[in-house]
């Protein structure tokens, strides 16, 4: 069964199309990510799962219900906030209890189910603190457990970990996915990058400019980008406009490649002149222009360096070349 | 060679203050604190200890003694009813003007936007502008038994609603404006914007997300409120009464021009002081404001208005 | 508030600084200081800057190079608060006033022998108990009027002829009652109206002096006053505001002065006065000299100037007032007639009990109600006490 679905379902904001045109299809127990860039219309199409938003046009359904007129203290729907949203003139416990005092539980069951969920996001004993005396990554914890006790059918986490540092950031990725698959319940998780939204998610969804460009598998969207701008934001690919692609394979079509599949040979189809070197540690980054394309390798350190300003040639195995459909 | 001997005495000031920090805020602290601990705490003491003496009551002078009598004097009926009368209309007051103060805030902090913040601003300060004094007198007109408010009433045939309401015990009388209701409403409209600043400052820091995260977790709007909105307005509810309640035991003006001519708190101390030369019982009343401030920060504070602080 | 708080510590300090002085009097009268500062009621010093028709500064700082400084009071307690804190010379004291003044030893004797014009002043003001004290005066007589019962004359077909149209509920001749149409003044000296109309009405509680009470006396007085706050709606004690309330409150009558009824005669409301059967109440003022007056010559100037100047004539006709000087009336010294001087009652000073403060050491009787008692009950009774 679908946890969510959108038919054609657009927010405008007077002139600015936040959402145009959005279908979209979540599968119950999945793990769905929306990325793009900031003002892409990721977080506005979680804000309308949530009902914080209501559709300028279109169908939204949440478990085949329509949802269009359900507010969203109706909507079996939790959320995480990018700032977490703790309410500061409560200890870490009435917090996490507020939805069931909401519901209408006694307050000794409800702190036990608050307890129960505290324990489950690692922060069991913090209840009487107050969220001004927590870290970044607790107040985050707490923001999960908060949401996760009412136990939702669908949990949004709208760019739950952009406030956190690298290390945390990488340990909380784990943490949610454990928990996604340990409850089962539907996660819908706004990111704008790209490492956490492969990393965590079955499914991701690609947003620019109000739209889906691009749903599918981590691998899918990574290695076979559809469209120049997946193959750019998703995975800094190379991307060759049409006219190079054409002269090199015949076909009419843009494509991508891959850096780390990129090669220096004696010879090859493509001549391309040294505009930069970085060093990144395992790898070096040389940067190219080739026949008014800017092109990016990634050459192992062991392999031989070309200096600034050479004339090399690129090559590249058959199959790394991937063809994409023209547009965005 | 550093030419440290042809630098200016200003430069060299500049360099001495720069290498010790303190002197420079010892000199710019040290005006401020003289004037609040000399002439403001002072004069508050001063008052204190006037309140300790007593007045020879023919001749006016006054009787440099320690006694008490003069805190007795405020428990007589007379002045009792004037405490009590006061009291009850700062609360009154402070009630209403933060029923009436807090959806104008709130509109204020989450809606009004560009222009309209302007018109907002320019909407709660303009009253400020205008003298205190005029204010008060174009309210007489308006609430007077021939004022405007009355003839507005006649032209939409509801006076009779007017004359019902000013026959009720208490708050009625003759007409708005010699009734206590009256000075009700000129307080109300007074101290307005003192209510609505501090609560539209409050509201303002509260984040938008917080309130979606309690419709979220299932609080009709009502119990956000409830549970959210009012618990954080709450510091700026207390600040802004904190303004109406001590400006309404303080005012002795209003009182005088619109009600029923029953004395307030401010009028005892300025009849008692500035009429009656009875300073002491004059510094024995106004000692009632502070005592009752006092208190009610104290029961705010145990309420715990300022935990969102 | 803060501004209270510090009137009340410089008043505090000024009054513990005041050194007590020998109240001997002046034997006479040297060069002028220069200048004299006067705490008078409103309206009674003018120098033609509120209209030009009425100047009685000018010519006096003219003749003697003595420069006019006014500080006006509202109420009797203040002017006595304000010479209590000292800085000033002379003051225009009203007899509720004046003797709380010589009692306080703010004020020091008068040798009438240096003001030449003081056989001039009405034979009976000369020795009047308000300014006279075992024989010694303590100041010089300004001017003196009644408190009249103004009325509208829409309401009363014919003038009343009792004040008790503002003690007791009664139709009034409009066939509406006077409940909330009447005032009183907001002043503890008006519990000696509610006294005076007492000695008429009911003989057998024997009142004699309306200032001079014993407590059976000063309670009736009281309960007739608890049975006024019951029709009164708002007390006046600003002139200005009475004024208004006569032209927007729909008020009718009330106790008031001379100086209102001109005022809103002056603008066309339908308003009159009169002095009724019971009589009246009434103000005599005396300039009294401060007892550590720097300013001794200039206020010995002041003395002579008051009686024998356009000062007496024109004030008169300025506040609706009766000079204390009866030729002022007559003489063309100013604008003052003697139509003037009669409306504004003249031939009334019979039927009139001066203003003057009750003490508990009183002439009539073996016991009155001391003054502090007048002002803590009147607050109670407007309380509702």
């Amino acid at each position: 069964m679908s946890a969510v679905t959108f038919d054609k379902v657009s927010r405008h904001f007077g002139a600015v199309r936040a959402v145009d045109g959005v279908d979209l299809d979540i599968a119950e127990g999945e793990f769905f990510a929306m990325l793009g860039p900031s003002g892409s219309g990721k977080t506005t199409c979680l804000r309308l799962i949530a009902g914080f938003e209501r559709p300028t046009a279109g169908d939204i359904r949440i478990f085949g219900e329509p949802v269009a007129d359900l507010p969203p203290y109706k909507r079996q729907v939790n959320t995480v906030f990018q700032d977490y949203a703790l309410f500061p003139h409560l200890n870490v416990i009435d917090n996490v209890a507020y939805g069931l005092m909401i519901a209408g539980q006694g307050r000794k069951p409800r702190h036990k189910a608050a307890d129960e969920a505290l324990e489950m996001v690692r922060l069991g004993g913090y209840g009487a603190r107050r969220p001004s005396e927590l870290s970044g990554g607790q107040r985050q914890r707490v923001a999960l457990a908060r949401a996760l006790v009412n136990k939702p059918r669908v949990l949004l986490l709208d760019e739950p970990l952009g406030a956190l540092d690298l290390k945390l950031r990488e340990q909380m990725q784990e943490e949610l996915k454990t928990l996604q698959r340990q409850l089962g319940i539907t996660f819908v998780f706004v990111t704008h990058d790209q490492g956490e939204a492969l990393s965590m998610a079955d499914r991701v969804a690609v947003f620019n400019e109000g739209r889906i460009i691009q749903v599918g598998a981590p691998e899918d969207i990574y290695f076979r980008p559809e469209v120049p701008f997946v193959a750019d934001f998703v995975g800094s690919s190379n991307v060759l406009p049409a006219a190079l692609v054409a002269r090199l394979t015949g076909e009419n079509c843009p494509a991508a490649i891959r850096p780390e599949r990129l090669q220096l040979a004696e010879d090859g189809p493509v001549m391309a002149r040294v505009t930069g070197l970085s060093f990144l540690g395992l790898t070096t980054r040389v940067s190219f222009e080739a026949e008014g394309t800017r092109l990016t390798a990634l050459l192992p350190q062991d392999a031989p360096r070309p200096a600034q300003g050479d004339l090399v040639a690129l090559t590249w195995a058959e199959g790394d070349l991937h063809l994409m459909r023209a547009g965005l | 060679m550093i030419a440290a001997r042809s630098e200016s005495i200003g430069t060299r000031l500049s360099d001495m203050l720069w290498r010790r920090p303190a002197v420079l805020l010892v000199l710019l602290l040290l005006p401020p604190v003289l004037w609040l601990g000399i002439i403001y705490l002072g004069s508050l003491f001063a008052l204190l200890l006037q309140s300790f003496f007593s007045i020879d009551h023919f001749t006016g002078l006054i009787n440099y003694r320690f006694t008490l009598s003069t805190y007795a004097e405020l428990f007589t009926p007379a002045n009792f009813d004037i405490i009590l009368r006061t009291v009850t209309m700062a609360a009154c007051c402070t009630l209403a003007s933060a029923v009436i103060a807090f959806p104008i805030a709130y509109y204020a902090a989450r809606y009004a936007r560009g222009k309209w913040r302007a018109v907002f601003y320019l909407g709660i300060m303009m009253p400020l502008w205008s003298s205190y004094l005029v204010k008060i007198y174009a309210w007489k007109l308006i609430l007077a038994k021939e004022g405007i408010l009355t003839w507005a009433l006649e032209g939409l045939r509801l006076n009779w609603l007017l004359e019902a309401y000013l026959s009720l015990p208490v708050v009625g009388g003759n007409s708005l404006s010699v009734s206590t209701t009256g000075t009700f409403i000129v307080f109300v409209y007074v101290w307005m914007p003192f209510m609505i600043l501090p609560i539209q400052a409050a509201l303002e820091r509260v984040p938008g997300s917080m309130l979606e995260a309690s419709g979220d977790l299932g609080a009709r709007p009502a119990q956000t409120f409830r549970h959210v909105l009012f618990p954080l307005a709450l510091p700026g509810i207390v600040a802004g009464s904190i303004f109406t309640f001590s400006l309404t035991l303080g005012d002795y003006i209003i009182p005088q021009i619109i009600g029923t001519s029953r004395l307030f708190i401010g009028q005892a101390v300025y009849q008692h002081q500035g009429i009656a030369g009875n300073i002491p019982l004059a510094a024995a009343f106004a000692v009632v404001p502070i005592v009752i401030m006092g208190l009610y920060l104290w029961g705010a504070k145990r309420m715990g208005a300022f935990d969102a602080l | 508030m803060k501004n209270t708080f510090i009137t009340a510590v410089v008043s505090a300090i000024t009054a513990a600084s005041v050194a007590t002085s020998a109240l001997a009097q002046m034997t006479e009268i040297g060069e002028g200081e220069g200048q004299l500062s006067i705490v008078a009621w409103a309206g009674y010093v003018e120098r033609g800057e509120t209209d030009k028709a009425f100047d009685w500064v000018t010519g006096f700082e003219e003749a003697t190079g003595c420069m006019v400084s006014v500080k006006t009071a509202n109420t009797s307690d203040e002017m006595v608060a304000l010479m209590n804190e000292g800085g000033f010379d002379l003051v225009t004291a009203s007899g509720d006033a004046s003797l709380r003044m010589i009692a306080g030893k703010r004020v020091q004797p008068i040798n009438i022998d240096l003001v030449p014009s003081w056989s001039s002043v009405d034979d009976r003001l000369k020795d009047a108990p308000w300014h006279t004290v075992d024989g010694v005066h303590y100041g010089v007589p300004y001017m003196w009027g009644p408190n009249v019962l103004m009325y509208n004359t829409e309401a009363f077909a014919e003038a009343p002829t009792s004040w008790n149209v503002v003690f007791e509920e009664t139709t009034l001749s409009d066939g509406e009652s006077n409940a909330g149409r009447v005032q009183a003044y907001d002043g503890p000296i008006h519990i000696a109206d509610a006294a005076n109309y007492l000695m008429f009405h009911q003989p057998e509680l024997g009142i004699e002096d309306p200032y001079e009470l014993n407590a059976d006396q000063y309670a009736a007085a009281l309960d007739l006053l608890r049975g006024q706050r019951e029709l009164v709606s708002r007390y006046w004690h600003d002139a200005f505001i009475q004024i208004d309330d006569f032209k927007n409150e729909g008020m009718v009558a009330s106790g008031s002065w001379p100086f209102q009824v001109n005022l809103l005669q002056a603008d066309n409301v339908p308003v009159a006065s009169v002095i009724p059967q019971e009589g009246a109440t009434g103000w005599a003022d005396t300039t009294m000299l401060h007892v550590d007056s720097e300013n001794p010559n200039c206020a010995y100037m002041w003395f002579e100037h008051q009686l024998s100047s356009n000062l007496q004539s024109d004030l008169s006709v300025w506040f609706g007032a009766v000079p204390s000087v009866p030729a002022a009336c007559t003489d063309g010294r100013g604008m003052q007639t003697q139509e003037g001087c009669d409306a504004n009652g003249l031939a009334q000073f019979d039927k009139i009990k001066f203003w003057k403060t009750p003490v508990a050491n009183c002439e009539s009787q073996d016991e009155c109600v001391p003054y502090y008692r007048w002002v803590s009950d009147y607050i109670g009774v407007i309380g509702g006490r």
